[in-house]
């Protein structure tokens, strides 16, 4: 069959230099969006469990808004819509920001839910040797909702990762910013798509695997 | 109320209007190609098993924005012509159907062993099993997890503006240039807000919803 579409494999090779800047930026971004958003949704998801006063309606109200409205249009209210109350960032910072804020409100629930599953009887025993709040905390609930929570955190972390093709919004120079770019310019479509498609499949599986491989390292010991 | 409010208002409710007809041709496409995907996924043919999982592996793995950019330029690459509308519709509907087809696998596969052969005792045949055994019940799992998926092509929906499809962030965007250059002002952060609000409004109920049906069923 000729589709009048003849690939040139070529042209990547010329304009890998883009490409790989394009990938390193992806990575930085995702990488942001994903310790940043489990470190916060870990602190969001805590407070939250343990019911403290006007902080966790709080996070449930925001962890619910961010959730039910879609990122595109949060990058572009931080983008374009702060700077009219001269809050104006960066498309780096913007970038960050909007990967954080989207992945601590997913992992707020993660967190929560994988707290509330921990067995009632943990606390108790750790009430029972005379743990302060705070120690139950950090010794006993925590390490066992770390390893609870790890399946939907990696999913979260995995969609971290193709949210950050969403900054093309704002111009900011990451891989699929990069490759949209260079098919405006030459339409090299295919050779291009076909590319960039499997650098994110790749990204894709070697971030759950490398999740899963965390996920046996700390396996139930207890 | 400024008066820049009424005319940005009128265009947006249009943006609106193009919005939920998208997401809904969107989300009939999705679960019609997806329940029939999703079922091809049960069959004992291995190859046609293996081209679905391929599909469902391909649209599910890539950020939609890049499924919806792919099309946009690839469908004229070939001789096809679609308006931006049309592109990221085919792009949302080839994630959704994916997103679908892999619930509907997993729904049926929770269906217990016993009713398939229940049916086969019973002389049905495959088609006649699945349709008055298997899915009816597969339906009530399905349920919830739909939901969502419409969420999210709701959501999906407002990256056809990247393409330059005329939607609700579309026609936000368009009404700040044209502010701009009218009044010299932007007034992006209402607007954005709006958006946002708009959203939010359309799919906190679908969400609620879902989850009300999640936790029937688990009852």
């Amino acid at each position: 069959m000729d589709f009048g579409y003849r690939l040139d494999p070529g042209y990547i090779v010329e304009h890998l230099g883009e490409l790989s800047l394009g990938l390193v930026w992806t990575v930085v971004l995702t990488s942001i969006g994903i310790v940043g958003g489990t470190l916060f949704g870990l602190i969001g998801g805590a407070l939250r469990s343990h019911r403290v006063r006007t902080v966790s309606p709080l996070i449930a109200a925001g962890v619910e808004f961010i959730r039910t409205t879609p990122l595109f249009v949060q990058i572009f209210f931080l983008y374009f819509g702060l700077p009219d109350i001269g809050l104006k960032a960066s498309g780096f910072v913007v970038a960050s920001l909007a990967l954080v804020i989207w992945g601590a409100a997913y992992n707020v629930e993660n967190f929560r839910a994988a707290i509330e599953a921990v067995p009632k009887e943990y606390h108790e025993a750790a009430r029972a040797l005379g743990l302060r709040p705070i120690s139950i905390f950090v010794l006993v609930t925590l390490p066992v909702t770390i390893r609870l929570a790890i399946p939907s955190v990696t999913n979260t972390s995995v969609e971290t990762l193709k949210n950050s093709a969403l900054m093309l919004a704002i111009s900011f120079p990451e891989l699929t910013d990069t490759a949209v770019n260079l098919v405006a310019v030459s339409f090299r479509v295919f050779e291009v798509f076909i590319t960039v498609g499997v650098v994110y499949l790749l990204l894709t599986a070697g971030l759950t695997r490398a999740m899963r491989e965390i996920e046996h390292r700390i396996a139930w010991t207890l | 109320m400024p008066t820049w409010v009424g005319p940005v208002a009128v265009y947006m409710a249009q943006g609106f209007e193009a919005t939920i007809v998208l997401a809904l041709a969107c989300s009939v496409a999705s679960v019609v190609i997806g329940t029939i995907l999703g079922v091809a996924m049960i069959t004992e043919l291995s190859l046609l098993r293996r081209a679905v999982r391929l599909y469902i592996e391909l649209w599910r793995g890539l950020p939609l924005i890049v499924i919806l950019f792919f099309v946009f330029f690839a469908l004229p690459a070939v001789g096809l012509r679609l308006n931006a509308l049309s592109a990221a519709g085919t792009g949302l509907s080839l994630w959704g159907s994916a997103v679908v087809a892999d619930n509907v696998r997993g729904a049926i596969q929770s269906i217990p062993r016993s009713q398939f052969e229940g049916a086969r005792a019973l002389g049905l045949g495959w088609i006649t099993t699945m349709r008055l055994v298997i899915l009816p019940q597969a339906v009530r799992r399905l349920l919830p997890p739909t939901l969502n998926l419409l969420t999210s092509l709701i959501h999906g929906t407002s990256l056809a503006a990247q393409l330059g499809a005329l939607e609700l962030l579309e026609s936000a965007r368009r009404s700040i240039q044209r502010l701009v250059l009218d009044l010299g002002q932007p007034h992006s952060l209402p607007i954005f807000a709006t958006v946002m609000i708009v959203f939010f409004a359309v799919c906190y109920p679908l969400i609620l919803l879902s989850r009300r049906l999640e936790r029937r069923l688990h009852v």
